[in-house]
């Protein structure tokens, strides 16, 4: 870190313990074997991959240096957050974000903002109108190129009448002294762009939890246009967050999504924008989440034309972040179950099922995504797992759709029309009604099929009776169809009206069991393959090994050598060999 | 003054079913006249009772296209007026005939094969709050299409039949949709039954008499045998098949197990 001084540490250090959540998550962080020890805090042990701290004992010595400055501040921080209050201590979270954003800017690396992006959850629940006020008073001098900014943030909170350049409150001074040089430093350098905006996107964080949509749509629309404005590749996932969360100001207002004049429609050109030039900047975290935000878009009023081109005409990031890619696949599954397109719905479903991660965090998503998944199983004619239902976080938002497996699995015509006008809202809700509908031919091929199975001959009035057709011709022609849909082996016969199903052959002497097995092995084998894709590989492991191999070699051929010199008893060697 | 004159071609367009060489003349001087408005297409600035005349003008044009058969216009003046309907109902009032060229276009759809766009537009209606089943014009298609899709072709026929049909419009997808039927029946007829009998065919096809049945026969290239009608070339196409898949199933087999040798090699 060129031009680091130590006055500047106590922030950075306040970084640390301000993402300790953090910290557990990214294991290749800076030596931190040294820390835990000094700092004895135990959420920091933690941390510590045991292989990686004994491999990196011999870490750059100066970063060690920093490291062992930054602890002895660290007491005196320590000394002050025992009296500080929480809003103190909140505000000092805040700012130890921007020296992560800062130490982005100059290392050029992404991995610091992501860190500052993922802290905010945990500012969150402590952040108030008042706090912002006060850090951003702090942070941006009165009369500095972007003072302009920061009265706009300020109005945006409703706090217009803070007046800029203030130093750090008296309760501050006792955290540190060197800070107040510090923030005299601060003024003299223009304030980087990421800090504006992260303070942006903090601010349409506490808009959002106080519930000021209104308000919020507007300035997150300013702060689109800036972050537009800005051509920083540092800014790329802050970017991606303010577009999220301006799209998600757009859904909260008045006319709300289904109405063609909800606001989310005048959003689009935005968002259309951000993803042409987030394409043009190579800037895959806002592509990602633009092109998430906009296929939810189209598909909350229903254009799924208009999704189906966009997923066509752009090509989603690889190399997105999970949640992103577990989202598109959501949407992108849905379009295709609304298109008819089964098969790859269900492929795209199930990949955002399993992509959701587990956590009881993202319960809605998975709650959401395996219901659709459910509907598209069943419109393919095949029936959900019942271990699906057992789930504790899913059983009762399940229920509904678990009855209706039950209807489809029976071909119950009856309680399936039942279980429809009973629980429409729920479906209306989920968004499933109009898919689920479409399920009534399933249904009544189940019926038929259970039909064929029981019965070796049935004459088509009681297959009329039995699954509530209209009419006997109905009957019919629907028999017949299925028969040429390969759903039953029959025959028909038409004077004598009856159905005549076919001896069922062995199933051994078809293709079925070969088919069924190639597809376990192919799972198998991709399972495989992605395994071996996901390892990491150190650089220079294998040099490792060749040197291990090699001194095997030699010592075993000194071994050789001395038994053959014979001065080697036999105790010996089995000594050997067992530690070997 | 363009105003007036375009009223006065609305008027006329809608007075009378006019022949369609006359009413594409009315239908193309209408269209000038809105270009010189700028009201082709909607925008902020457009008055609302232009709007409303631009948008009961491409409806009128729908609609003849429709009656003179011409799909191809009827799907553009539908994609010319999916940016009106999608306006406000407080800038552009519903008009009358929304519902019916809505339903004339699903309809469209439907005999057109094309699903996904049917079910996407359907989607679309039923987010919008439009009560879908229960309207004239639109809950048709829908019941047509979910009779199709389960196979009570009866149905289908019948509603096509006795004045059924919600306005005269709707009538010029019968001929499409009974050719379409009939086909499907034929299909699945071949591979349902062993053999029918001449008579009984002739209502399963809802074919008018013996003649035509034979004639429908003959065009698919049954074997009619004293009055009844045999599926051969079925089942030779049925027992070529299976010998191919015979030769299929071995070829699979063997490129399979061959894949799994080089996994493993790869593997260990």
């Amino acid at each position: 870190m060129p031009g680091k001084t130590p006055d500047k540490e106590p922030v950075e250090n306040g970084g640390y313990r301000g993402g300790k959540d953090i910290d557990m998550t990214d294991k290749d962080l800076k030596p931190k074997g040294k820390k835990s020890i000094k700092d004895g805090d135990d959420e920091m042990t933690v941390v510590v991959p045991p292989s990686k701290s004994s491999k990196h004992s011999s870490a750059p010595p100066p970063n060690d240096a920093d490291g062992d400055v930054a602890m002895d501040d660290s007491d005196k921080a320590e000394d002050g957050a025992v009296k500080v209050d929480p809003i103190v201590q909140t505000i000092s979270d805040i700012k130890s974000n921007f020296a992560l954003l800062d130490r982005a800017v100059t290392l050029f690396d992404a991995r610091f903002s992501l860190r500052a992006l993922r802290s905010i959850s945990s500012i969150r629940k402590r952040l108030t109108p008042d706090i912002l006020a006060q850090v951003i008073s702090e942070t941006f001098a009165a009369n500095s190129a972007s003072s302009h900014i920061a009265k706009g943030l300020l109005l945006a909170m409703g706090k217009g009448d803070v007046s800029l350049g203030r130093q750090p409150g008296p309760e501050m001074e006792i955290d540190s002294e060197p800070k107040s040089k510090n923030g005299a430093r601060k003024e003299a350098k223009e304030i980087i762009p990421e800090i504006d905006i992260f303070i942006g996107i903090l601010t349409q964080v506490l808009l959002f939890d106080s519930k000021q949509t209104q308000r919020g749509f507007e300035f997150s629309s300013h702060l689109a246009s800036r972050v537009q404005s800005l051509n920083r590749r540092t800014l790329d996932s802050l970017s991606a967050k303010v577009y999220y969360y301006l799209s998600l100001f757009a859904e909260q207002l008045a006319p709300l999504p289904p109405s063609p004049q909800s606001s989310i429609v005048s959003i689009r050109p935005t968002l259309l924008a951000a993803l042409r030039t987030a394409v043009l900047r190579k800037d895959t975290d806002t592509q990602a989440s633009v092109i998430v935000l906009l296929l939810r878009n189209y598909l909350s009023t229903s254009h799924i034309s208009q999704a189906d081109l966009l997923v066509s005409h752009t090509q989603f990031p690889e190399n997105a972040a999970n949640n992103q890619v577990a989202r598109f696949l959501y949407y992108l599954g849905r379009t295709r179950a609304i298109q008819l397109r089964y098969t790859e719905a269900h492929e795209h479903l199930t990949a955002a099922t399993r992509k959701a991660p587990s956590s009881a965090c993202a319960l809605g998503f998975s709650q959401t995504a395996t219901k659709l998944l459910m509907v598209v199983e069943l419109l393919m004619g095949d029936i959900p797992d019942r271990a699906t239902f057992r789930q504790p976080a899913m059983e009762a938002a399940l229920q509904p759709y678990f009855l209706l497996v039950q209807a489809v699995r029976v071909g119950n015509l009856e309680d399936f029309e039942i279980i429809i006008a009973d629980h429409a809202d729920t479906f209306k809700r989920d968004g499933t009604y109009t898919l689920i509908l479409r399920l009534r031919q399933n249904v009544i091929k189940t019926g038929i099929r259970m039909m064929s199975l029981s019965y070796s001959r049935i004459s088509l009035r009681d297959i009329c009776i039995r699954l509530h057709l209209g009419s006997e011709e109905s009957a019919e022609y629907i028999v017949a169809k299925a028969i040429r849909d390969g759903v039953i082996e029959a025959t028909l016969d038409r004077e004598r009206g009856f159905m005549k199903s076919k001896e069922v052959g062995d199933v051994y002497a078809t293709r079925e069991p070969g088919e069924a097995f190639h597809d376990r092995i192919r799972a198998c084998l991709a399972l495989h393959d992605e395994s071996v894709k996901a390892m990491r590989f150190p650089m220079n492991q294998h040099r490792l090994e060749l040197k291990n191999a090699q001194e095997a070699r030699e010592r075993e051929r000194e071994m050789a050598k001395e038994i053959q010199e014979g001065d080697l008893d036999e105790d010996d060697l089995g000594g050997e060999f067992e530690g070997m | 003054m363009a105003e007036r004159q375009l009223n006065q071609i609305l008027t006329q367009l809608k007075s009378s079913p006019l022949p369609y060489t006359e009413a594409s003349t009315l239908l193309s001087k209408a269209k000038l006249l809105l270009l010189n408005l700028s009201a082709l297409t909607p925008s902020s600035s457009t008055p609302p009772s232009l709007l409303g005349l631009a948008r009961d003008t491409y409806e009128q044009g729908a609609l003849a296209s429709i009656r003179a058969k011409n799909s191809d216009a009827f799907t553009r003046y539908v994609n010319q007026l999916s940016p009106f309907y999608e306006l406000p109902p407080h800038v552009l009032p519903s008009g009358s005939e929304r519902n019916k060229v809505t339903g004339l276009y699903l309809l469209l759809l439907l005999t057109q094969g094309r699903y996904a766009e049917f079910h996407s537009e359907l989607e679309a209606l039923s987010t919008m709050g439009v009560d879908v089943e229960g309207d004239r014009y639109l809950g048709y298609p829908i019941r047509l299409e979910r009779w199709l899709m389960e196979g009570s072709y009866d149905r289908v026929w019948k509603a096509m039949k006795k004045g059924e049909v919600p306005c005269e419009e709707y009538g010029v997808f019968s001929d499409i949709l009974t050719f379409q039927i009939r086909s499907e029946i034929a299909s699945s007829s071949e591979r349902a039954y062993p053999s029918l009998p001449l008579s009984s065919t002739k209502s399963l096809l809802f074919l008018e008499s013996e003649g035509a049945v034979v004639d429908f026969a003959r065009s698919r290239g049954w074997i009619i045998k004293d009055g009844t009608i045999y599926f051969p070339s079925a089942n030779a196409a049925q027992e070529a098949g299976e010998e191919e898949q015979e030769k299929e199933t071995s070829q699979m087999i063997i490129e399979n197990t061959l894949g799994y040798a080089r996994q493993l090699e790869t593997i260990v």
